[in-house]
């Protein structure tokens, strides 16, 4: 092993023993008041954990070191999370310790997969597919046809301005309480950056590209395909990608407003004037990981699909 | 003027300076009502507007509700020093880890009801199952998944719930078989909306017995330690009690109140004038010496009827004595 895989294993191996060390004293466990001990200790282990973080970042070759370097970061927060609210015994209705919220997720684990399976499954996956097709499709037809440009894309814009808040009981009291008018919602939330994305990546296709396309008597759906579909993909990918974050929200908020007793934001409205906080965090944790599995799922289809894309590929030299 | 009576005015206006300083800083009280503002809140507005939290030396900030203000929520987080909430919810946090207790008892008869069409197929509750239902949340599920569990029905199969917004929308558009509403508030905005009271069958939670207590007022437990804080308690008490027993009395005039002390301005003087004259009906002990007072027994019904929850209990230890003082009460009565 080279000098710098040493040191940085050492560098790790000390922050962890330091952190299980830090533990051990009674401030750390909400025994007693914090003394100056304490703080030293706490500080001295926060540079450890700076530096066990830093030492890993280093290394740039295994694909998977800025996987574990971030997981060490995220390990470091909720450690010092844990540690901070038990010292100053924060009461659990203002911020819980990231342990009873696991202990909340792990005992209403059943609830919380209904609440993801109404708000996620349904809602937020048939919303976001509608909404970027339509999306995609008004772009079609607008590139098709330009004088829609000129009517539909302005009042399209519209649809962007209206503020979900006043949009989310308007349909409820239209499509019932029942998902379809959370899947509305997100309809009208997704459709204007995707149709703007697509609009701009039909129109990046460079001149030369096109007049190829021509030179070979292309009809306009051959172009579409061969040429102008493939260069739009990154931008349609990054409009898919605001969406899939658009559409949790929207979904998540449209709840507060009415809803059968079963979803995410349903869980955090109701549960937040239950004063139950862990279960609170531990359906923000569900909405969290979702939105992140939802992103690096997107990614993941970007790179296989538009691999040849500068943004995408690796940069020359690495 | 001799020098010596110079010096004698020059102290006594000093005096009289520093006297009129003090007697300026009036005690702050923050109080957080449960819903929006509206004759349901009647007794603290006619106080304020009349002037008597003036007169007890106190500047009193009264915070409205809302659909999603839960009232335990802001006093846990400091917002207020007193809220107006249910029973069954101030009980409900202080199991949670939010040591709410009971100062007053305003309302002593519930006006909760669960309103259905006669058309949905409801005559009595046997007809309930398989049928929506509308229930307000943020603490007011409390008395309805009381009543289920004492019927029999198990909430997730045998009934579906909706929870309900702050308007009656689910029963007008026949989303809900029935949705839950207020004697003074919701019950008129769905006959208001133009549906005969005959098409309507109505529950009373104190006719089915499952009633609990509803609008109190409520502190947290670590403040009642403080004397001062008792003594400016008693007299908040002891103005906002005035002004109930003013608001039952004259209800038109406590309407007028209301609808001026409304910012939204949607508040109308037929519809608070209506509502006051319902909520009058639930204070039966305005005017006599007892407004206000939580009668023990009244408590201990309410924590039995929320004790008797089946398998999914409301609270599941009694709170007993701790839940409740009437110690600002008895210093509200003294003066």
């Amino acid at each position: 092993m080279t000098t710098q895989v040493k040191s940085a294993v050492a560098m790790v191996g000390a922050a962890l023993l330091g952190a299980l060390l830090l533990v051990q004293l009674p401030a750390a466990q909400g025994a007693a008041p914090p003394t100056p001990l304490f703080w030293l200790a706490t500080s001295a282990q926060a540079l450890l954990a700076v530096q066990s973080v830093r030492s890993l970042a280093a290394f740039n070759r295994p694909r998977w070191m800025g996987t574990l370097t971030a997981a060490l970061f995220g390990l470091w927060l909720l450690y010092f999370w844990q540690l901070l609210v038990v010292a100053f015994q924060v009461p659990r209705v203002l911020l819980p310790p990231p342990v009873m919220i696991l202990q909340s997720m792990l005992e209403h684990w059943p609830t919380l997969w209904r609440d993801f399976t109404q708000t996620v499954l349904k809602a937020v996956v048939l919303g976001w597919v509608l909404g970027s097709a339509l999306g995609f499709g008004v772009a079609l037809a607008i590139d098709r046809q330009p004088f829609l440009q000129r009517g539909l894309l302005p009042l399209a814009s519209l649809t962007s301005t209206i503020p979900l808040v006043a949009v989310a009981p308007i349909a409820v009291m239209w499509f019932g309480f029942e998902w379809p008018s959370k899947a509305a919602v997100v309809v009208l939330m997704t459709f204007f950056p995707m149709l703007v994305s697509t609009l701009a990546g039909l129109q990046a296709s460079g001149k030369l590209e096109r007049e190829l396309m021509h030179s070979y008597a292309a009809t306009y759906g051959g172009t579409l395909l061969a040429l102008r579909l493939p260069v739009a993909l990154p931008f349609m990918f990054g409009a898919l990608k605001i969406n899939a974050s658009l559409a949790l929200i929207g979904a998540i908020v449209a709840e507060f407003f009415g809803s059968p007793t079963s979803g995410l934001g349903f869980r955090i409205s109701t549960e937040a004037s239950r004063m139950n906080m862990p279960l609170v965090w531990g359906a923000i944790v569900v909405a969290a990981v979702t939105g992140s599995l939802a992103y690096t799922l997107l990614l993941r289809l970007e790179r296989r699909f538009a691999f040849w894309h500068p943004s995408v590929r690796e940069a020359v030299g690495t | 003027m001799t020098r010596s009576s110079k010096l004698t005015h020059g102290l006594l206006a000093a005096v009289l300076v520093v006297c009129g300083a003090t007697a300026q800083a009036a005690d702050k009280v923050t109080v957080q009502l449960k819903w929006l503002p509206q004759a349901q809140f009647a007794g603290y507005y006619v106080a304020q507007s009349k002037g008597y939290y003036k007169a007890e030396g106190l500047d009193v900030t009264i915070k409205p509700g809302g659909p999603d203000v839960a009232p335990a929520q802001v006093i846990a987080g400091n917002g207020a020093d007193v809220v107006v909430d249910w029973m069954p919810s101030a009980l409900a946090s202080r199991e949670a880890g939010v040591p709410l207790v009971n100062i007053a008892q305003v309302f002593n008869q519930s006006g909760l009801m669960l309103t259905c069409k006669k058309a949905s197929g409801v005559a009595s509750p046997k007809d309930f199952k398989g049928k929506t239902l509308g229930v307000w949340y943020g603490g007011n599920e409390y008395p309805f998944l009381n009543w289920m569990t004492k019927l029999g029905y198990k909430t997730d199969s045998d009934i579906k719930i909706l929870k309900q917004g702050f308007n009656v929308d689910p029963l007008l558009q026949n989303q809900a078989a029935c949705i839950s509403t207020m004697i003074y508030n919701e019950y008129w905005q769905v006959v208001d909306a133009g549906v005969k009271e005959s098409d309507l069958i109505t529950f009373f939670y104190e006719k089915e017995g499952v009633a609990t207590l509803e609008d109190g007022l409520y502190v947290m437990e670590a403040k009642l330690k403080d004397p001062a804080f008792v003594a400016r308690m008693g007299k908040f008490l002891k103005a906002t009690l005035k002004g109930w027993n003013d608001a039952v009395k004259n209800p038109e005039e406590a309407a007028k109140l209301v609808v001026a002390a409304d910012a939204s301005g949607s508040a109308t003087l037929k519809v608070q004038k209506r509502q006051m004259e319902n909520v009058a009906k639930l204070i039966t002990n305005a005017g006599t010496p007892k407004v206000g007072y939580l009668e023990p027994a009244a408590y201990e019904r309410t924590v039995k009827v929320l004790l008797a929850g089946g398998s999914s209990p409301v609270i599941k230890k009694d709170p007993g004595k701790a839940a409740y003082t009437h110690a600002v009460w008895e210093a509200a009565s003294k003066k």
